[in-house]
């Protein structure tokens, strides 16, 4: 059997494209490293609650817009029940000395009289952020379907202004512009360093509309479970792929696995993290310069997580998330100092059909990589016990943080269980361990779809921009590289 | 640096970062056709030169213009001269 198509990695990127390119009628294998389908967006269940590891929200799923369209052209959106955050507070800042707070609303007029009303001064830099932003996302084609795809500018935002500029530029209160740029912990790059137009593509759309789906990211991984299998594509679990193989002609001929089995193909989407790609790509065929572009390629801020279950199930919550932090101090470098000064971002687990309330949540704290370090040789499941003293001792000390920033959480809940740069890095192979893969930061390029290798092609957050959007736009870009872009654009375009 | 040190330069690094011959860089060499370069191509040479001049090249589409080795002198040459003119 020789596949037209194989996809490497089943994340969001992966799992779109393998979708678009058997809804192509091409024949397409899914590889995935994981012994399970999506090991980044399927969470975990520990005493009957459900938790989600790497998906509690996302922008862009209102009827009509760009990822609810997308859905519906790749045949799931019927299978998946979202809901609306809170319209009021999606997200919450609190101030964890004050304990002073500003609630973001749905909606960008709504976001702008809340912003006004608690920094009055502020009015004139506040809407032309806010007219920045829009402006940003209108200009991004692939968030504007209405946009041409010979617009796409595949490196807008590598020259910046960077968001930091930006706000500098419009804004004069400190505390206005750490608020602004809380959102920098959902792509993990600080705020001198993301480009304007990344975090615009990002916030902006939160500012439009914000959903989750019932039954967390993992009923996304089974929506498409189902779809694939439809579509009949042939899904490999547990199997990295290693190598590409290469016939006389110099024509991609395969991908041999780990266990050395080789899937026959013509052509390849590899959707893992830059580095992984330079160990499947033999070296000759790359450029030295665009090998030396990949490896030092800066990885996104890594996190210390915990997750609990609540005794009584969470009122502040439900639909609705907080960050805590301290007003007026910048996010600068985001995962270094003392983990009690640094910001912790809190999500409730997604409603069920048991009641009204999170039943448990994930609190999300920047770390860097080096903090366990010390540890890299080790695997999943088979850490030392230096390593795992570690791990509870900073739970102990994450909920402490907690404890102290949310006097109504107090006692109120148990941790179930932890996770540390480490975590990430094995859970989804991301050799570098940051939370969103590599940066998208000015003045840094990262690869685009093409490669010159003939046949394969390259997805994923590190291509487009991170997250469930990110990750699912990177793959819909791609495949329209490979199959032609308007013909694709205008199908999914026939779904809105 | 004189014109001949950055054509000196601009040559040594693009044979050493895109694995070119030496004997081929001349002036009047086409990048796409004579070079074996493709417009995947175009990024990393920017990031060559950015890196062996060190200032940032933001100029789109004077860098899509280019075609030949002489073309990136020229526009080399102009921006450092812009360069020492500030
Ligand atoms: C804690 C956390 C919370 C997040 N919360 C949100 C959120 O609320 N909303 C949101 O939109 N985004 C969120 N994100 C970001 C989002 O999850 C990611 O940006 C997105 O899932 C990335 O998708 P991807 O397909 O690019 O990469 P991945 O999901 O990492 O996919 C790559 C896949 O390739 C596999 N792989 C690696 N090497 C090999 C190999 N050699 N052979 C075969 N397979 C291989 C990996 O196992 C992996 O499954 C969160 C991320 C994290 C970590």
């Amino acid at each position: 059997m020789i596949y037209d198509q194989v996809v490497i990695g089943s994340g969001i990127s992966g799992l779109v494209a393998a979708t678009i390119l058997a809804q192509y009628g091409h024949r397409v294998a899914l590889v995935e490293q994981a012994p399970v389908l999506a090991p980044v967006l399927r969470g975990f269940s520990r005493q009957g609650i459900y938790y989600d590891t790497g998906f509690h929200y996302s922008g862009g799923l209102g009827d009509g817009e760009v990822l609810d369209v997308l859905f519906r052209y790749l045949g799931i959106a019927e299978k998946l029940e979202k809901y609306s955050f809170a319209a009021d507070r999606f997200d919450t800042f609190r101030d964890v000395e004050t304990q002073e707070e500003f609630h973001f609303p749905i909606g960008r007029e709504a976001l702008r009289d809340r912003l006004c009303t608690a920094f009055p001064q502020e009015r004139e830099g506040i809407d032309k952020y806010l007219a920045m932003v829009q402006q940003a996302c209108q200009a991004i084609p692939y968030l504007n379907l209405d946009l041409e795809f010979g617009q796409v500018k595949p490196m807008l935002g590598v020259h910046g202004p960077s968001l930091g500029e930006v706000l500098d530029q419009l804004i004069g209160n400190t505390a206005l512009k750490g608020l602004l740029s809380m959102h920098s912990l959902l792509y993990g790059v600080p705020p001198d360093q993301v480009p304007f137009f990344l975090h615009a593509s990002v916030a902006g759309l939160y500012y439009e509309s914000v959903h989750g789906l019932k039954g967390g990211g993992l009923s996304l991984v089974q929506a498409f479970e189902q779809r694939l299998d439809e579509l009949g594509v042939d899904v490999f679990l547990g199997q990295a792929a290693q190598k590409f193989s290469f016939a006389a002609n110099g024509t991609l001929a395969g991908v041999t696995m780990a266990d050395g089995e080789v899937v026959a193909c013509r052509n390849c989407v590899a959707t893992v993290h830059p580095q992984v790609v330079l160990d499947l790509v033999p070296s000759e065929l790359l450029r030295p310069v665009y090998r030396r572009r990949l490896e030092n390629l800066e990885e996104t801020v890594s996190a210390l997580m915990l997750y609990a279950a609540c005794e009584t199930p969470s009122q502040l919550l439900q639909g609705s998330n907080l960050f805590l932090g301290r007003l007026g101090r910048p996010l600068e470098g985001l995962g270094g100092g003392p983990l009690e000064e640094r910001p912790i971002n809190m999500a409730g687990t997604a409603p069920d059909d048991k009641g009204p309330g999170a039943r448990g949540f994930v609190a999300i704290c920047p770390a860097e990589q080096d903090c366990t370090a010390r540890w890299s040789g080790s695997s999943l499941g088979k850490r030392p016990v230096e390593y795992l003293r570690f791990k509870e001792e900073t739970m102990e000390r994450m909920q402490c943080h907690i404890e102290r920033s949310c006097p109504e959480l107090r006692g109120t809940f148990k941790v179930s269980a932890g996770a540390t740069p480490l975590t990430i890095r094995d859970f989804a192979a991301n050799p570098a361990g940051g939370l969103y893969g590599v940066k998208h930061r000015v003045g840094q390029y990262n690869p685009m779809a093409r490669t010159r290798v003939p046949g394969l092609f390259l997805a994923g957050q590190a291509v487009v921009a991170p997250g469930v959007l990110g990750g699912a736009l990177s793959g819909f870009l791609t495949c329209g590289q490979m199959l032609g872009q308007d013909q694709l654009l205008e199908r999914v375009k026939a779904c809105s | 640096m004189t014109e001949q040190q950055i054509i000196d330069l601009i040559n040594s690094s693009l044979v050493e970062e895109f694995e070119l011959d030496p004997a081929s860089m001349t002036p009047d060499a086409n990048i796409y056709e004579d070079l074996g370069l493709d417009s995947l191509d175009t990024v990393d040479m920017v990031i060559v030169l950015e890196g062996a001049f060190k200032f940032k090249i933001r100029e789109e589409e004077e860098i899509r213009e280019i075609r030949t080795l002489g073309d990136i002198y020229r526009f080399v040459n102009g921006k450092s001269r812009q360069i020492k003119r500030k």
